[in-house]
């Protein structure tokens, strides 16, 4: 057995492990409402889903139905699987239209989408928009389920909700 | 300067701008929709025969005459299915302005058009997503995305 005795510092030996830590500083309360509040306070709601499996036309009808550019694909119990936007339907769907509108959506839709979390960042969400390219980004509970999408509309509105509360 | 106020004064040049796809009207939409395909961008401009735009065609149109009418529209003049609502700035116009017209005339793409009215390029939704990330570059371009909400091991030991 090792005869080590821990020594414990005396008041004057003590160094803070955090002398040196200096608080990132924002420049403007805007910054710090994009870096601090979570997506969550981003109106994520009204939002779309829909079952792989649904026929391509009854996607593309939905989409026109209720004016919206993307649908979040689904499975039974509400983890993502991928979203069906404007741009599948003109990049893989549109000139092939009357061959594919009852094969199945998940012949066709983005599996790859980018999502967040309600509780990230809105930096997050701008980040997947701006440096990711994606428009429409879905978002997350701590389950991993569904709970609401953000596009740049959305993410509009909050910044001009926040323009009036710091002006 | 911050972020509102550079909304105010920077000039449309200022965002970063898509090449514009521009088509004659007599064309037909499945010209429009190749185009776009081609460029990877969701919408064509109709030019007249002097390049200044008097519409747009964009995914939202393609998806309504889809549902509508099937791929018979396709061979259609592209010039019957204008949307129903664009938007046009000057490149010279402040970013506040091409905002104005996104939220006004709700619509996701803007045509930028030099002084003499000629089609110059496009600017939108992305572009305004883009620029407002560049005024937070120190919080936005650090993000981690796309990544589980708990890990899914234990680090370490």
């Amino acid at each position: 057995m090792s005869d080590f005795t821990p020594q414990q510092p005396t008041a004057d030996e003590f160094k803070d492990p955090l002398a040196n830590y200096e608080p990132f500083v924002y420049e403007d309360p805007l910054e710090r409402a994009i870096g601090e509040e979570p997506v969550g306070t981003i109106r994520h709601e009204p939002f779309t889903t829909i079952m792989p499996s649904t026929p391509i036309r009854v996607a593309v009808d939905l989409l026109a139905g209720l004016e919206i550019a993307c649908l979040m694909v689904t499975d039974e119990d509400n983890h993502l699987l991928g979203v069906f936007t404007h741009r599948d339907v003109l990049d893989k769907v549109a000139l092939n239209f009357d061959n594919l509108q009852e094969s199945p959506l998940s012949d066709v839709m983005t599996t790859e989408a980018i999502s967040v979390h309600e509780s990230d960042s809105v930096a997050a969400a701008l980040c997947v928009m701006a440096v990711g390219g994606y428009r429409h980004v879905p978002v997350l509970d701590e389950n991993e389920q569904v709970v609401g999408i953000v596009g740049p509309q959305r993410l509009t509105e909050f910044l001009q909700e926040k323009f009036q509360q710091l002006a | 300067m911050g972020l509102r106020e550079n909304l105010q004064t920077e000039p449309v040049s200022e965002l970063p701008l898509r090449p514009v796809v521009t088509i004659a009207a007599d064309r037909t939409v499945r010209q429009a929709v190749e185009s776009m395909q081609a460029e990877h961008i969701g919408c064509a401009v109709i030019v007249d025969d002097q390049q200044k735009p008097i519409g747009t065609f964009t995914e939202n149109e393609l998806v309504l005459l889809l549902d509508d009418c099937g791929t018979g529209v396709l061979n259609e003049p592209v010039g019957n299915h204008v949307s129903p609502a664009w938007a046009h700035v000057t490149e010279t116009e402040p970013i506040a302005r091409l905002l104005d017209e996104m939220q006004t005339r709700n619509v996701r793409f803007v045509v930028v058009c030099d002084e003499q009215g000629r089609a110059r390029a496009l600017s939108g939704q992305k572009g305004l997503m883009e620029y407002i990330s560049e005024h937070f570059s120190r919080v936005v371009a650090v993000q981690r995305v796309d990544t589980p909400e708990y890990p899914e091991s234990r680090e370490g030991a």
